[in-house]
């Protein structure tokens, strides 16, 4: 069964790989976004890797079934089919730009790394599932102000989308 | 000999393929039952024969037509993205056969209890919908891509009154298992959920039609403005796929009302697995009768009815039921 572990996390890790970098260089909009879901694919995998079922199948649920879909929707909206992703002009400052980007992924993975590298986490002694009744009563106990920052955090977007659609409205 | 026979067989790996290859197994034979029941259903509803030339009555049609989708050449369309359009039809087959799992044919026969199954369902039916986006992108023609917007603004609109309908079981039971719901209702009729959730019931049936793509609400393949909307452009078992992942869905979709609202295996005389089998058939009946039965909804009728009926009902439900649970215990 251990093998099996490993051979599902090496799988897992592939996907979440290739499918980055799908979403990335892929030129035809919708290519990416499959890239993305394959992505989102290998995350609730790993999810599942990890004792934490529920987690996993919110993930597929909301991410790959729903917001997807939508971002689907959107590319559908607003470009013909077989167009191509938003072309930037590329002479303009490459060395600025690499250098931008790769700032903008190593900084991340480095507060990470340094993150997990120091506080070394404890041997993984896999624990049952968590009931879900718990989980509730974490969400709403002690970690109620996380919780609720994030729903201010969503509310935000929404209020912020519904701008960006009333300005161009009126602008048309 | 024997004895590293039977060791290979209960590795687990070896029985997880053994569970796949027996519920494909099964998706075949329910894709030609169901394709002659419902060519026959749609016959006598229609008051003719149906299907009554090849075989006695007919019988050996669906055979034929098998025969028919698997020899015929298999085309993608000029300008096509071949990589999308390929892809399509196997999104929307593959994720019907994890569904499966959770679904308890009876206390015992039980693919694999899972004490999520129903999420685990609700999660992997939502595929569908991404693979018939796919289907109308990949073709470049205008009526798949119509069909496959349809198909989003459809299946996004009515996935909350599902969730709504099963959460308010969920909610009354304490449990996401589709086994213990079921074994909550083997107390007799009176006991079934349809009894005790009318309103829920029938939420969740008619969301479930309308996530199924069945007629009434089949604006993504809509035949007479549409051609055949999302599958236009498929032929030989490209369509035959998504036909076999239609027909499946709805099996899938009658087996989770069964176990939710119509007490599962729970049935006098014979046992229980044929109960339960015999409930998810008429389910599946009455989803061929409604279809030979309404003519198609307008786009806008079809969103009124989700948004200004079933949300608001699925709604007050959940929190006329989230009280009870609360007060009565």
């Amino acid at each position: 069964m251990e093998q099996l572990a490993y051979a599902a996390y090496g799988f897992y890790l592939v996907l979440i790989l290739a499918g980055g970098w799908a979403a990335v260089r892929c030129r035809d909009l919708v290519r990416a976004l499959l890239g993305l879901i394959m992505t989102l694919f290998g995350v609730a995998g790993m999810y599942f890797l990890m004792a934490a079922p529920f987690m996993a199948l919110m993930q597929i649920l909301i991410y790959v079934g729903a917001v997807s879909v939508l971002i689907f929707f959107a590319v559908m909206l607003t470009r013909a089919p077989g167009g191509d992703a938003g072309q930037e002009d590329e002479e303009r400052r490459p060395a600025r730009r690499a250098v931008l980007a790769l700032l903008s992924g190593v900084l991340p993975a480095a507060i990470l790394a340094a993150v997990v590298l120091t506080q070394s986490p404890q041997a993984l002694a896999l624990k049952p599932e968590l009931p879900l009744a718990r989980l509730g009563q974490m969400l709403t106990g002690p970690y109620v102000l996380a919780f609720e920052l994030i729903s201010v955090v969503l509310l935000a977007a929404m209020a912020g989308a519904v701008v960006l659609g009333f300005e161009r409205r009126k602008g048309a | 000999m024997m004895a590293e026979l039977t060791a290979l067989l209960t590795h687990p790996l070896a029985q997880m393929v053994l569970a796949l290859a027996a519920i494909l197994a099964f998706l075949g034979v329910n894709g030609l039952v169901l394709l002659y029941a419902e060519r026959k259903v749609a016959g006598f509803i229609q008051r003719r024969p149906g299907p009554y030339e090849v075989g006695p009555h007919g019988l050996l049609q669906p055979f034929a037509d098998a025969g028919k989708l698997m020899s015929k050449q298999l085309v993608a369309p000029m300008g096509a993205d071949r990589l999308l359009f390929w892809l399509a039809p196997l999104v929307s087959l593959a994720p019907v056969v994890v569904c499966f799992l959770p679904i308890p044919f009876s206390p015992l026969l039980t693919g694999m209890d899972v004490n999520l199954g129903l999420l685990l369902i609700l999660a992997f039916s939502g595929l569908n919908t991404l693979a018939l986006c796919l289907a109308g992108w990949g073709s470049n023609s205008k009526y798949s891509l119509l069909g496959a917007a349809r198909a989003v603004a459809q299946s996004v609109a009515y996935e909350i009154p599902l969730l709504l309908a099963v959460l308010a079981v969920a909610f009354q039971v304490g449990s996401l298992d589709l086994s213990a719901i079921a074994a909550t209702q083997a107390k007799g009729l009176l006991s079934w959920n349809v009894f005790v959730q009318p309103l829920a019931f029938a939420v969740f049936f008619i969301s479930a039609v309308a996530e199924t793509n069945r007629a009434p609400f089949d604006l993504p393949e809509a035949e007479s403005e549409l051609t055949a909307g999302f599958h236009t452009e498929y032929s030989g078992m490209g369509f035959g796929i998504f036909f076999l992942a239609e027909y499946s869905y709805m099996v899938v979709v009658c087996a989770v009302a069964t176990a939710l609202f119509l007490g599962g295996w729970d049935g006098p005389l014979v046992p229980g697995p044929w109960w339960f089998l015999g409930k998810v058939f008429a389910l599946v009946f009455a989803l061929m009768w409604f279809r030979w039965t309404f003519p198609r909804v307008r786009f806008d009728q079809l969103l009124n009815v989700c948004w200004k009926w079933l949300i608001p009902l699925g709604l007050a439900n959940l929190v006329a039921t989230a009280l009870l649970v609360k007060w009565v215990g």
